[in-house]
């Protein structure tokens, strides 16, 4: 998947889906962000479930949220 | 938020938005195998969301489409300003295991995950595929339901069969924890029967077996016999994605 963004990419885990299609997301470091799903997840009808690996991208104006950009398998 | 955000398409696929030598937004499109062309974009923003569907929109031919899901106020608003409409929804299923298995009708054996055998795997997907040409057409079918024909992995398929003809299928995607059911299909001579509702609660028994709560299924809003077929299953409704059309 490519998923080229220029931004701060970060691994984290899934703790809680949110209402607005939002989910918060605990980053190795432990810091805790709010994240939204990538387009192309979107589209591949890819489910995010609490517990899930994703792969989170940094908003670069806010640091407390973020977009996943892949799920791990594992 | 400044203006002035350079948009380019950097590729066949894709556009960026550009602020300064900083990519701030990311425009994207497939074209799935029914024809139709899927659009994304992520943004910070919404005027550089603005930007990058107008600058892909003004590249593309139409019709165009996108999802999103129902819940996401601020993406769907966003596609319905650039003239995007409601094209169709579908529910998004959480399907308890615990539903007791339905025996299948008098004649009808149930085959589990890996038991079917892949020729006459093969004969069933061909003819529902011949049946979904016929009918409903592609672009009305999970986008993870491919025309075809496609490699078939018998582990991912329960079969009800009737002596060595097979009349019905279930496919599961094997998603960590929420494992995705992805198609039910019944031949078309042998609907009426039970078979659907019997193979499916044969399935979920099983997953409940290894351990499983729940599965997954995304239903047509308009597929009122999948939506009785899941509800009397006591699935919930969960979410709801919403395909968009630009015409």
């Amino acid at each position: 998947m490519a998923r080229s963004s220029g931004g701060i990419e970060v691994e984290g885990t899934v703790t809680e889906c949110l209402r607005n299609a939002t989910f918060r997301v605990e980053l190795e470091n432990g810091h805790k962000v709010l994240a939204h799903i990538s387009g192309k997840i979107r589209k591949n009808y890819i489910k995010i479930l609490p517990f899930d690996r994703v792969l989170v991208e940094l908003s670069p104006y806010d640091l407390n949220r973020g977009r996943i950009l892949f799920r791990y398998r594992n | 938020m400044k203006s002035g955000h350079v948009v380019t398409r950097v590729a066949e696929q894709q556009w960026h938005a550009m602020e300064g030598d900083r990519v701030v937004g990311r425009g994207d499109t497939s074209r799935r195998t029914d024809g139709r062309t899927f659009l994304s974009v992520d943004a910070w923003h919404g005027t550089v969301f603005d930007r990058l569907a107008e600058a892909m929109l003004a590249d593309l031919p139409k019709p165009l489409y996108t999802l999103v899901d129902e819940t996401d106020l601020d993406l769907t608003s966003r596609w319905q300003r650039a003239g995007f409409t409601t094209w169709r929804r579908e529910w998004e299923y959480v399907v308890p295991t615990t539903s007791v298995p339905v025996p299948p009708p008098p004649g009808v054996t149930m085959l589990t995950f890996g038991e079917a055998e892949h020729d006459p795997l093969r004969e069933l997907d061909l003819v529902i595929r011949a049946e979904v040409e016929a009918g409903p057409g592609w672009h009305e079918m999970p986008a993870e339901v491919l025309p075809g024909p496609v490699p078939l992995d018998p582990s991912k398929y329960a079969v009800a069969a009737q002596g060595d003809a097979y009349l019905g299928l279930v496919r599961l995607g094997p998603v960590p924890r929420r494992p995705r059911i992805g198609l039910v299909a019944v031949r078309s001579d042998a609907r009426r029967r039970g078979i659907a509702r019997a193979l499916l609660t044969h399935v979920l028994a099983a997953l409940h077996r290894d351990g499983v709560e729940s599965a997954s299924a995304e239903v047509k809003e308009s597929n009122e016999a999948a939506l009785r077929l899941f509800e009397g299953l006591s699935a919930r409704r969960a979410s709801s994605n919403l395909e968009l059309v630009l015409r």
